[in-house]
């Protein structure tokens, strides 16, 4: 008797608690059928054959925060099985010897790499440049460059040098015929930051592009938090720096930019490319989801 | 090389409005500690406040020598020169040594790049502070810095300068540290800088604008005192 009263408060327990967490998303941003593998609260992709990937960024640090947050995301791919990486930058702080590589990357992220999921990294301002020509980044030597996958096309720039070389570039790989277009970068030209804040000077220089261009996502770096952003001026921001740093507390609510922040935590992203949806979720290191939603082709 | 030579020449050309006075404002106490707001993209004009007190002469006004040229575009000729020499250098330190090449070997990368920054550093044994950043071009390199300035908010100046690495000792032909970060170089100033040919960038590291090299992670000359000061 004791023990089925156990059992029906834990049930109940159990349902309280998914409820309250169904409760704080809304409603549009639900996803469904959530599955909680190992203490960690995935959904799994919607769509048979979607672009599927993952978002890394600021991870370099090659210590034991680095290495759970690495964890969790090796976990996430049982339920949510991604592609390929993306990474934002800072992809190693500090030194950069031949052992920093092996500490900061290939251990933590040797499940993946054993699994030849393939990592396309972005220059933070504490890469070394010539991490260019490091095979496992896939950048093919290039400080800036261009892939497709599916019926998405990435671009990823590095924010740490806009020069007019860039620039050019930029503006002719973005005329692309692609249903998507997502760029990614170290520096948030949108930030609620305490500490960095927006790249305005940045922002004047790409953002024109992007929108002349019909660019759709922008994922960048840099701040140690998560941070949606409200669209700006027709373009959805993310910013997902904290997968090993953490500045918590330094979302400003003043900025009136935020639509959701998150920076009591380490997270990354995963995100699915479902035809005329995109939805992502945000996962802390702790396996919680944080935040989640979906993006539609021509809505902002 | 002539397209960052030509860039230079319509750089200059705008600069020179107004070369005969020079401002020398800077942000003031008060405005600098303000609050950076991430819409705050319209550029705000900057209060007369002077402090720059290290900065290096003014340019000189528009004159023209014996060929023809006028003062800017003889320092932009003499720039452009000194830049194809150092190209030459790094190209026949190129051939020296194993290139750069993708690899899943981080070892590799470190060598490669170390050797190069040994090959040139041998090359250019002499090398001294102002052999590119020639001493008659200094003057119109300070001159757009505080040009770019003046359009800046107080608080997107004081934001520049925070994200700069501090107290790194700066000389000619050492290595840039690598733990230390490259900071973000403002692309609405290196728009107005003369283009580098591929092989150098310019990076800024305290008050200094540096010209790096960027395969071989090499400070390859300095120009100090280039970014205005702002009082605290």
């Amino acid at each position: 008797m004791k023990t089925q009263s156990v059992r029906t408060i834990t049930v109940l327990s159990a349902l309280l608690a998914v409820a309250a967490l169904v409760d704080v998303l809304p409603a549009q941003q639900r996803q469904p059928a959530t599955q909680m593998s190992a203490n960690i609260e995935v959904s799994p992709p919607v769509g048979k054959d979607s672009v599927k990937f993952l978002v890394v960024g600021d991870s370099g640090t090659g210590d034991r925060v680095q290495n759970e947050v690495a964890a969790q995301m090796w976990k996430a791919r049982s339920i949510f099985p991604y592609e390929f990486a993306i990474m934002l930058g800072d992809n190693m702080y500090g030194s950069e010897r031949p052992q920093d590589y092996a500490r900061k990357f290939e251990q933590p992220f040797k499940p993946m790499l054993d699994a030849n999921i393939p990592f396309y990294a972005a220059l933070g301002n504490h890469d070394d440049p010539n991490q260019r020509f490091y095979k496992h980044f896939n950048m093919n030597g290039q400080r800036f460059y261009t892939f497709q996958k599916k019926d998405v096309r990435f671009y990823v720039l590095d924010s740490n040098y806009m020069d007019q070389d860039q620039q050019k570039w930029l503006d002719k790989e973005l005329q692309s015929n692609a249903k998507w277009k997502i760029a990614y970068f170290h520096h948030p030209i949108y930030s609620s930051g305490g500490r960095h804040g927006s790249e305005v000077d940045l922002r004047a220089i790409v953002e024109p592009m992007f929108i002349k261009h019909g660019l759709n996502v922008v994922f960048a770096g840099h701040e140690h938090f998560y941070e949606r952003l409200k669209p700006q001026k027709g373009i959805h921001y993310f910013t997902a720096g904290g997968s090993a740093k953490l500045r918590a507390g330094d979302i400003l609510s003043s900025s009136g930019l935020t639509a959701k922040g998150y920076d009591a935590e380490q997270s990354f992203m995963v995100v699915e490319i479902d035809g005329d949806v995109l939805r992502f979720q945000t996962i802390s290191r702790r396996g919680k989801r944080v935040d989640s939603g979906e993006i539609r082709l021509g809505t902002s | 090389m002539t397209k960052y030579f030509s860039a230079s020449l319509a750089v200059f050309a705008i600069l020179s409005v107004g070369c005969e006075r020079v401002d020398t404002a800077e942000p003031s106490a008060a405005a600098g500690s303000a609050e950076q707001k991430p819409s705050a993209t319209a550029p705000k004009p900057a209060p007369a406040n002077e402090s720059a007190g290290k900065m290096p002469a003014p340019p000189p006004p528009l004159t023209q020598n014996a060929d023809g040229a006028n003062a800017q575009g003889a320092a932009t000729l003499e720039f452009k020169k000194r830049l194809d020499a150092y190209v030459k250098i790094h190209k026949e330190a190129d051939s020296k040594v194993d290139s750069l090449k993708r690899t899943d070997d981080p070892k590799e990368i470190s060598d490669r790049e170390k050797a190069l920054q040994q090959m040139i550093m041998t090359l250019r044994a002499n090398a001294k502070q102002g052999e590119i950043f020639a001493p008659e071009y200094q003057p119109y390199f300070v001159q757009i810095v505080k040009e770019d300035f003046k359009t800046r908010s107080a608080a997107d100046r004081k934001a520049l300068i925070n994200e700069l690495p501090k107290h790194m000792k700066v000389d000619v032909n050492t290595p840039y540290p690598t733990t230390i970060p490259l900071a973000t170089f403002p692309p609405a100033l290196l728009r107005k800088l003369p283009d580098l040919p591929p092989e150098l960038e310019y990076r800024l590291v305290g008050r200094s604008l540096i010209l790096r090299d960027v395969k071989a992670n090499l400070i390859v000359d300095v120009l100090r005192d280039f970014v205005p000061t702002i009082p605290s």
